[in-house]
């Protein structure tokens, strides 16, 4: 009894001691998978309550005053039955200005929804009262998602109310009704032929957010077995795309601090919150906190926790997805997006086909090396031609051509128009990837804003080496990477921007290669340091690959793989491996080792070893099993 | 200044005070947007600016909001039958009102959205077309239901920022989108490109002296003009095309002048029926990005939206300007609309 007695109390107290010590400033956690499911359990419920208290006791503001409770805070209280009167008090106030959007809309359907049975009939009507001023639901897919998945709670929780008390000036069962579309639209558009916003390292809170609203409150169980499904199929992406929680690129959105800085980013703590093998974010990912408010409603299942945290093998993994709307200066409304991520244990490349994705906000393609500690690494390295035009944003956005530019610089995107950007993606670049080999060609017409290309090398690379031969060599982690530049450069400081709404650059250190033809290139070839005896040994390896190129009359070339293929790339024209062309048409929604859908299926196959669990999107079921070795 | 400039100035200062005595026949409603100077909407900041959306012109002279404090409205079209009955295009689709602006309803639904223009068929005013970044939506029925009228139209390509209704016969419509003009000739039950365009058609006018002629802007083939009800089109040669032309107007009190507004260009106005053209900047602010203009058609007078700067007016078509006020505005739109004899231009203003 004695030795129980001991244990407990020494469980009490590592509880205790875990609890005290905030992710935010001890050391990284372990990335090692827990398997046992009530510890896994038990962690991901401690991770949550630290969100929780944090947010109670003030979030970013750190305080108590009533005065000054936002909405998160007023969430986390009513979760944790603390200080109703106060919070009823602060959401009278805060509704008696009530804003805009999709980003004041959720959070008072959280206010709403926690506040059943706990705010007082007068605060709980000052929230449905500020439903008669105007929304505004914004343009983007992200902006959609929060709108209606608001707009569609709402309704359901006053669902016989007149048109004339909506903003909308429709009754709640239209405004359910159109809710309801949109909220199908999505999902079947985003499980046939894939997510427009794919792999954000940011807007994944947008969408997680909703979606769990929707599956903790929606009555039609349909909607809410529709949102429960979405979670799962953008957290398994979200685990396949992840390399010890941290997302690496390719990503539909990014910004300026995470296309440098990979764990710095809202996914990370999303990361943290249901997998546990990374630092949180600053403010545990800032309004990613309002996820926490209802987190305990949703168990990651375990196949996508192993497939974020138990890595036994290499991987590759093919994905489609769709660019975000262009209504201007294209042949398709989405054209279609094609995926390759290759994750080895000690670093991750992928990419995209290259082409203009989202206008400002894409990240093309990279190498990212694991860190044993992620945080203020600049841990990855690319290529990329810094675009910006205003065909670009006509192409995105309903407006003139020449305030757009300035605009967007001003609203979240400050590098967007500098020529020594790292974010964003070209219509004039084109990238092949097999494994862990990436070839970026660009042939940039003449009179481009930026007429030349960027490469990132990051001031936590070493062993940077200039080789007579051409090659650049250097040592990421425990990845050896070899860059070649096919055209001549010079290097220019890289200034980080911490985020969108950093006003200046900070010198953190780290370079950019800049090379000012317009007809150029770059291979990079990754590999562990672990396949070779010696960084010199890599050097010999590399340089003794086979390697043609041309630049004119348009990029070419035909170089041997560290693995042994041998790929002919030119600009213009679809690239052969071992003499065979891609054929990209043939891809499937999903293919590899964790995730596999058809193309129009609406149906996702998760996989990690013999755990599989089925997402139908048809049926609306989730079937898990154990398949037979 | 001269003595026929000095009694030019008091002869035009008499006819808009005479004017101003009798009555405007057209209500002037800006649709406007207020912006610190290159940064964020009014509406996302806690600033001491006015509220963006409608501001209608008084008898006074003063202006006042009314609508949503909202950020984007592009136009605003009126039933000719019924004051109260309104239709605006705006950010979240068209927006419906039936008691003069008081309450409004989204008319459209999620797939469609950001509609950039919106007229009614003076002769059929029940049918109301929408003009949207993929397409045209056409409501038959006084903004009930809105289904897509797209035959003849191309499958990409059709961006649409402005649509018209001839006035000279119901049905009769002109849409500037991304590829050219459009017209139909019965109601949008089929189009057919008129003329192509590289870039964007930013709008189209119908001039009130002669119903034949029509002008247009473009993106980037310059100025545009038609002289058989929009069938053939022929560039304007004095207007330059190398920059975005961003909308053009007709002064309806002198039918040889027109005027064009660019954010590269800024005004440009024409005296002989766009023989000549002559750019109308001294006095407006540098640089004279010039979003929006707009002429009254009760008195000739020039407005200019500046971009984040102000409203300017001009009483002598664009050769002095002084400020209107609406500092730190983007005026999408300035819209006139006839006003309705013995009636309030719109029910809640005074």
């Amino acid at each position: 009894m004695k030795r129980i007695f001991s244990l407990i109390l020494l469980l009490t107290l590592t509880a205790l001691s875990a609890r005290a010590k905030s992710a935010l400033s001890g050391p990284p956690p372990s990335t090692a998978p827990v398997l046992n499911e009530q510890q896994r359990q038990a962690d991901y419920t401690r991770r949550i309550d630290e969100v929780l208290d944090f947010a109670a006791a003030g979030a970013k503001f750190k305080t108590n005053d009533p005065a000054k409770l936002d909405l998160v805070t007023i969430g986390a209280r009513l979760v944790r039955g603390e200080d109703y009167a106060h919070c009823s008090q602060r959401v009278i106030e805060l509704m008696s200005k009530p804003g805009t959007g999709p980003f004041w809309m959720f959070p008072t359907v959280s206010a709403a929804y926690l506040g059943r049975g706990r705010l007082t009939p007068a605060a709980l009507a000052s929230i449905r009262a500020a439903w008669r001023t105007r929304q505004l639901r914004g343009d983007t897919e992200n902006h959609w998602m929060m709108y209606y998945a608001s707009l569609y709670l709402m309704s359901e929780l006053y669902p016989n109310d007149p048109a004339e008390s909506w903003y909308t000036g429709k009754s709640s069962a239209e405004n359910l009704a159109e809710a309801r579309a949109y909220l199908i639209h999505w999902t079947d558009l985003s499980t046939s032929m894939g997510q427009g916003e794919f792999n954000p390292t940011e807007y994944i809170g947008e969408y997680a957010i909703p979606l769990l609203f929707l599956a903790s409150w929606a009555k039609d169980p349909a909607i809410k077995e529709r949102a429960h499904l979405m979670l799962d199929w953008i957290f398994a992406e979200l685990a396949t795309n992840t390399l010890n929680g941290v997302l690496r690129g390719p990503n539909s959105r990014t910004t300026e601090g995470p296309v440098a800085e990979r764990w710095n980013a809202m996914a990370s703590s999303f990361s943290w919150m249901l997998f546990g093998n990374t630092p949180p974010t600053a403010g545990y990912g800032g309004w990613g906190l309002y996820f926490a408010l209802v987190a305990k409603n949703y168990n990651v299942p375990e196949v996508i926790y192993r497939i974020a945290t138990d890595r036994q093998a290499d991987y590759l993994q093919r994905d489609r997805a769709r660019t975000r709307r262009r209504w201007r200066y294209s042949d398709e409304l989405s054209p279609l997006v094609y995926k390759t991520n290759y994750l080895r244990t000690d670093y991750a490349v992928g990419s995209t086909r290259g082409g203009m994705i989202d206008p400002i906000q894409s990240h093309v393609w990279d190498v990212t090396w694991a860190e044993a500690d992620p945080r203020k690494k600049h841990n990855t390295l690319f290529s990329m031609h810094p675009h910006s035009s205003m065909v670009a944003m006509q192409s995105a956005f309903i407006c003139y051509p020449e305030p757009m530019i300035k605009a967007v610089t001003m609203e979240g995107k400050p590098t967007y128009d500098s020529p020594d950007k790292i974010l964003g993606s070209s219509p004039y670049e084109q990238v092949f990837q097999d494994l862990d080999t990436v070839i970026a060609l660009y042939d940039i017409p003449a009179g481009e804003r930026f007429p030349h290309i960027n490469g990132f090398f990051s001031k936590d690379l070493v062993k940077v080496t200039e080789s007579p031969s051409g090659w650049i060599f250097a040592q990421g982690g425990r990845a050896y990477l070899a860059y070649r530049p096919l055209a001549g450069y010079t290097w220019i400081k890289y200034s980080h921007f911490a985020g969108g709404w950093a006003k200046v650059g900070l010198d953190l250190g780290g370079r950019i290669l800049t090379s000012p033809h317009l007809k150029n290139g770059t291979i990079v070839q990754a590999a562990s340091a672990s396949e070779f005896p010696s960084f010199a040994a890599f050097q010999a390896a590399i340089n003794a690959l086979p390697l043609q190129f041309s630049l004119e009359p348009v990029p070419t070339v035909n170089f041997t793989t560290l693995r042994g293929k041998k790929v002919t790339c030119t600009y213009g024209q679809t690239p052969t491996v071992d003499g065979s062309p891609l054929d990209y048409s043939k891809w499937k929604l999903f293919e590899g080792p964790h995730l596999n859908s058809e193309v129009g299926s609406r149906r996702l196959t998760i996989t990690h070893g013999q755990l599989e669990r089925v997402l139908d999107l048809n049926a609306l079921t989730a079937t898990d099993r154990v398949r037979t070795p | 200044m001269s003595k026929i400039k000095i009694a030019g100035a008091l002869l035009l200062s008499w006819v808009v005070a005479l004017g101003a005595a009798v009555g405007p026949a057209h209500d002037l409603i800006l649709c406007v947007t207020f912006r610190v100077p290159g940064g964020l909407t009014a509406t996302a900041l806690p600033l001491p600016l006015p509220p963006c959306g409608f501001h209608q012109r008084g008898a006074d002279n003063r202006f006042t909001h009314f609508g949503p404090n909202y950020p984007r409205f592009n136009n605003l079209a009126r039933d000719p039958r019924d004051p109260r009955v309104l239709y605006a295009a705006s950010l979240n689709g068209v927006l419906c009102s039936t008691d003069g602006g008081e309450s409004w309803r989204i008319g459209t639904s999620w797939d469609m959205t950001e509609p950039r223009d919106v007229c009614i068929d003076p002769h059929a005013p029940d049918h109301i077309y929408l003009a949207l970044p993929d397409g045209i939506a056409v409501s038959n029925d006084r903004g009930l239901t809105w289904p897509r009228r797209e035959i003849g139209l191309p499958r990409r390509g059709k961006y649409m920022q402005a649509v018209k209704v001839d006035r000279a016969q119901a049905g009769r419509v002109l849409a500037g989108c991304e590829s050219g003009i459009y017209l139909t000739e019965n109601g949008a039950q089929s189009w057919r490109r008129v003329f192509s365009t590289q870039a964007t058609t930013t709008d189209l006018q119908q001039s009130p002296h002669d119903a034949q002629l029509w002008l247009a802007t473009t993106q980037s083939d310059g100025a545009l003009r038609s002289r058989d009800g929009g069938l053939t089109w022929e560039k304007i040669a004095g207007v330059p095309a190398a920059a975005a032309l961003y909308n053009i107007a007709f002064d309806a009190t002198n039918a040889r002048r027109y005027a064009v507004a660019s954010w590269t260009y800024g005004i440009l106005t024409t005296e002989d029926g766009g023989e000549t053209w002559s750019e109308r900047n001294a006095g407006l602010p540098a640089p004279h990005r010039v979003f929006r203009l707009g002429i009254d058609p009760d008195n000739g007078r020039l407005y200019a939206g500046v971009y984040e700067a102000a409203v300017y007016e001009s009483l002598d078509f664009g050769r002095t300007w002084r400020s209107a006020g609406f500092e730190h505005s983007v005026v999408y739109n300035f819209v006139f609309l006839p006003r309705f004899v013995n009636t309030p231009a719109l029910a809640h203003l005074p």
